[in-house]
């Protein structure tokens, strides 16, 4: 508890670092937004009005501090492009991002585990060969080439699955593969260089001596100490996965923070820029914290 | 490419199922029964744009998305037909004073917004005094700058008086922007009129029934539309901005119609006997255009120099042929007060002699910004580049993100521009000569969005004087004038070539409306099937 109290603590500076960070970022890379608003028919006139309007035309550090006294008050300010609230879009938008995420890991970690067990106890030396190959090919395959194959298969060519958009959970199956397949690769790589190592240790052998079933010997003794470094992995994955929602929300038409930011972006929408990263850093220290809870709770070593 | 996935073995098949995500995830996506006895036609179809629409206030929109889905819900007093050619809408008829500025419009009866407001006069009058409205600012407020007032006249009789006589006042009238909004709705909404889905109410033959941002814009049939009602109970809009992936929706069926092809799909979805392709001449060009206050291009006859070294056929057949047509004038064919000059030849010895006369027997080094928002405009800037060193000019291609390329360009005094050779896609929203001349090649103190700061006096004068001439021969005969000016004598641009818009539709669609101004409307089009 106290843990997860301190993390909340230093979200705080991070998100103020943060915050500043992207806002200059947003200020210092070409593109005026009141004119990409305005549009390439419309006049210089109504272009300096729309900049006024947004108070586009006030110095950076003004509108920095504005852009602070209203965020700590909830208010993330207003989108350029479409006129709503950001604190709004975000709140609708981020339950598609955070299933996505979720699955993800989810799929991640489930396959990874499971492949890279099963490739380190295997005693064939062609499963683990094939099941090594297997997750250095998802490991090392671009998100955007795998969503692309992925419809087409599975969409396209079989009809199984729906290609875009959201609605039923079988929309996310495919989002949710394209996200998680790469980590899942990397998992798998891990889980078995760590269950191998773990299995040539004494502890194993002295627990096997005490007559403990193997099952237990593998999985209560062997697994738990395995799965040390494939957590920490897996939490610093988390953040490259986000930002992996950023393509495979826009590859499969989700409308999550990811798509928000990339439209974002390019229609230099800095309201919803700074919005969207803010939320997305503070996930990525809250979920950094849990990490760490559950490593402190799964090695007694560190166990406070 | 589908051959190789389109096993449907045994094998396959249980090979997949030993996925139990993917498994599992089938079972509660496939729960659909049998449809009851089929009807032959859907009750809804699903179009998948690039982008959601920004906003459904046709005061306020200048993008593509918006206008297509605000062209179901609302309706201007007049309106193109498929031919361009201008037709009643909300008003019966219509009729201008031999003065030329005044102009009365006869409403029709018995029409109700969407909220169940009536249109009448006053609703029209308030209309314009919005779009006008200084305070609140609508992007569109440039386009109507002609208007001096708006009066009533009697209930179903509404007159708009110009402050001088403006000959492309009708294509003004009817474009997607003078539609006409609910005047109570509008009110109550303020500022957030058109940003959600109960925030929007017009006279169209579909209202909103749902939008969800970037997921989807549900329009459902007007029962209380005073013309012919919508084919299709349901038009769905499901934004996919990514091409690839929209192409594969559109392949898989998961939409009926798709907007925006990657023009290297193009020929791939002609060949399928599922996919059918409409294309047809629209009012966009693709040009790169000169900045004209920098060294050489002040002298025209470098830029007819630089014209006539670009092998135009060449490019179009090699990049862009499924979607280009050669351009024939400074505006598109379809285009009111256009007139055919002919190709610029491909003329690589009249380059080099022009070059000559103008001081440069060896050429110079010029600069070419793109930017790949349009499409191939990084290989067109390539292909021309390579064309100008045949005949002595190195260009250096600079490529620039959407949001920087304009930002060169709106509101800078020509100082200040470093771009000399820039890629710009021209479309006049009216299909009107006058908006596709006047506001980019006109004389302006600043850019205004004369972005390569053209200026030919002549040119000008011509203009001015076509636009307040109401008599159509006449006001033709300043155009091709004028055009003879910027295409030929002292170019503006290198026109590339004309745009044709395209759009993509299952077979089972019928009754699509493609229309020249770059939009699809679907009032008429149904899906065959259950």
């Amino acid at each position: 508890m106290r843990l997860i109290g301190a993390a909340v603590l230093r979200l705080a500076p991070v998100l103020v670092v943060i915050s500043l960070l992207v806002f200059s970022i947003v200020h210092l890379i070409p593109g005026d937004p009141a004119v990409i608003a305005a549009g390439l028919e419309a006049s210089p006139a109504t272009v300096d009005r729309i900049r006024r309007d947004l108070g586009l035309d006030r110095p950076v550090a003004v509108q920095y501090g504005r852009f602070v006294v209203r965020a700590l008050q909830g208010d993330l300010g207003m989108s350029i492009r479409t006129g709503v609230p950001v604190g709004q879009e975000i709140r609708d938008r981020l339950p598609h991002t955070i299933v996505l995420a979720a699955g993800g890991v989810a799929l991640a970690v489930g396959l990874g585990l499971v492949v890279g067990t099963g490739a380190a106890l295997s005693r064939r030396v062609v499963v683990d060969r094939v099941l090594t190959a297997g997750s250095l090919l998802a490991a090392s395959t671009p998100s955007y080439w795998l969503a692309l194959m992925l419809m087409l298969v599975f969409s396209v060519s079989l009809g199984w699955l729906p290609a875009i958009g959201v609605g039923t959970p079988a929309h996310y199956v495919l989002p949710c593969m394209a996200l998680g397949l790469q980590s899942a690769g990397a998992v798998a790589r891990m889980t078995r260089a760590s269950v191998r190592d773990v299995l040539g240790q004494d502890f194993l052998r002295a627990a096997r001596a005490k007559g403990v079933a193997e099952w237990r010997v593998l999985v209560a003794h062997g697994l738990r100490n395995a799965l040390l470094p494939v957590l920490s992995l897996v939490g610093l994955r988390i953040g490259g996965l986000l930002a992996g929602t950023v393509l495979v929300e826009s590859v499969f038409a989700v409308p999550g923070v990811g798509r928000m930011m990339a439209d974002a972006v390019v229609a230099r929408d800095f309201p919803m820029v700074q919005g969207g990263v803010l939320v997305v850093a503070a996930m990525v220290v809250v979920v950094n914290a849990l990490t760490e809870v559950m490593a402190r709770a799964l090695d007694p070593r560190v166990r406070g | 490419m589908r051959a190789l996935f389109a096993w449907r073995t045994p094998e396959w098949r249980r090979l997949a199922a030993v996925l139990p995500l993917v498994w599992s995830a089938v079972a509660c996506g496939g729960g659909s029964t049998l449809p009851p006895a089929a009807p032959a036609f859907r009750d809804r179809l699903i179009f998948a744009a690039a982008a959601d629409a920004t906003t459904l206030d046709p005061h306020n929109t200048t993008d593509t998305e918006s206008d297509q889905a605000i062209m179901m819900v609302y309706e201007p007093l007049i309106a193109f037909d498929d031919s361009m050619k201008i037709v009643p809408r909300l008003a019966e008829r219509w009729n201008v004073e031999p003065d030329g500025v005044t102009w009365t419009f006869h409403l029709r009866k018995g029409v109700t917004f969407h909220d169940g407001t009536p249109l009448d006069a006053e609703a029209v009058r308030q209309n314009f005094a919005r779009v006008l409205d200084p305070v609140a600012n609508h992007k569109r407020i440039s386009l109507f700058s002609m208007i001096a007032r708006v009066e009533v006249v009697d209930p179903l009789t509404v007159r708009i008086v110009t402050k001088y006589p403006f000959g492309a006042f009708e294509p003004t009238i009817a474009h997607v922007s003078s539609a006409i909004v609910s005047p109570v709705v509008a009110t109550a909404k303020g500022k957030a009129f058109g940003s959600t889905a109960d925030a929007v109410s017009g006279t169209g033959p579909y209202r909103v029934a749902s939008w969800k941002k970037d997921q989807e814009l549900v329009l459902e049939r007007y029962e209380g539309y005073w013309g012919t009602k919508g084919a299709t109970r349901q038009i769905v809009y499901r934004p996919i901005p990514e091409a690839a992936a929209r192409v594969l929706a559109l392949e898989s069926g998961d939409v009926d119609v798709i907007s925006r092809i990657p023009a290297t799909d193009i020929p791939r979805l002609e060949a399928s006997t599922s996919i059918a392709v409409h294309k047809l001449p629209g009012v966009g060009a693709q040009q790169f255009r000169f900045n004209v206050t920098k060294k050489p291009y002040t002298d025209a006859r470098v830029r007819q120099a630089v014209s006539y070294a670009i092998n135009r056929p060449a490019i179009v057949k090699n990049l862009v042929a499924s979607f280009a047509r050669p351009s024939t004038s400074a505006l598109t064919s379809i285009m009111r007060g256009y007139a055919n000059l002919g190709e610029i030849p491909y003329d690589p010895d009249r380059a080099r002699q022009l070059l000559r006369e103008a001081g440069y027997p060896n050429g110079f080094t010029t600069k070419i910004a793109t930017t790949p928002r349009y499409p191939m405009g990084v290989e067109l800037a390539e292909a021309v580049a390579s064309d100008l060193k045949k005949v002595g000019i190195t260009a250096a291609i600079e490529v620039y993100d959407w949001a920087t390329m304009v930002q060169f360009w709106a509101g800078l005094p020509p100082a200040r521009n470093p771009q000399e050779i820039f890629i710009m896609g021209a479309g006049a929203s009216t299909a009107d000569a006058d908006w596709g001349l006047r506001p980019i090649f006109q004389t302006a103190p600043t850019n205004e969005n004369n972005y390569g700061y053209y200026s030919n006096a002549e040119f000008d004068r011509v203009i001015d004087a076509a636009m307040r001439e109401t008599d159509a021969a006449t006001r033709q005969a300043l155009y091709t004038r004028a055009q003879q000016i910027v295409y030929l004598e002292d170019p503006g641009a290198v026109w590339l070539f004309d745009t044709l818009f395209s759009v993509a539709s299952r077979t089972a669609v019928t009754g699509l409306r493609p229309q020249a101004l770059g939009v699809v409307t679907f009032e008429r089009a149904q899906v065959a099937g259950s």
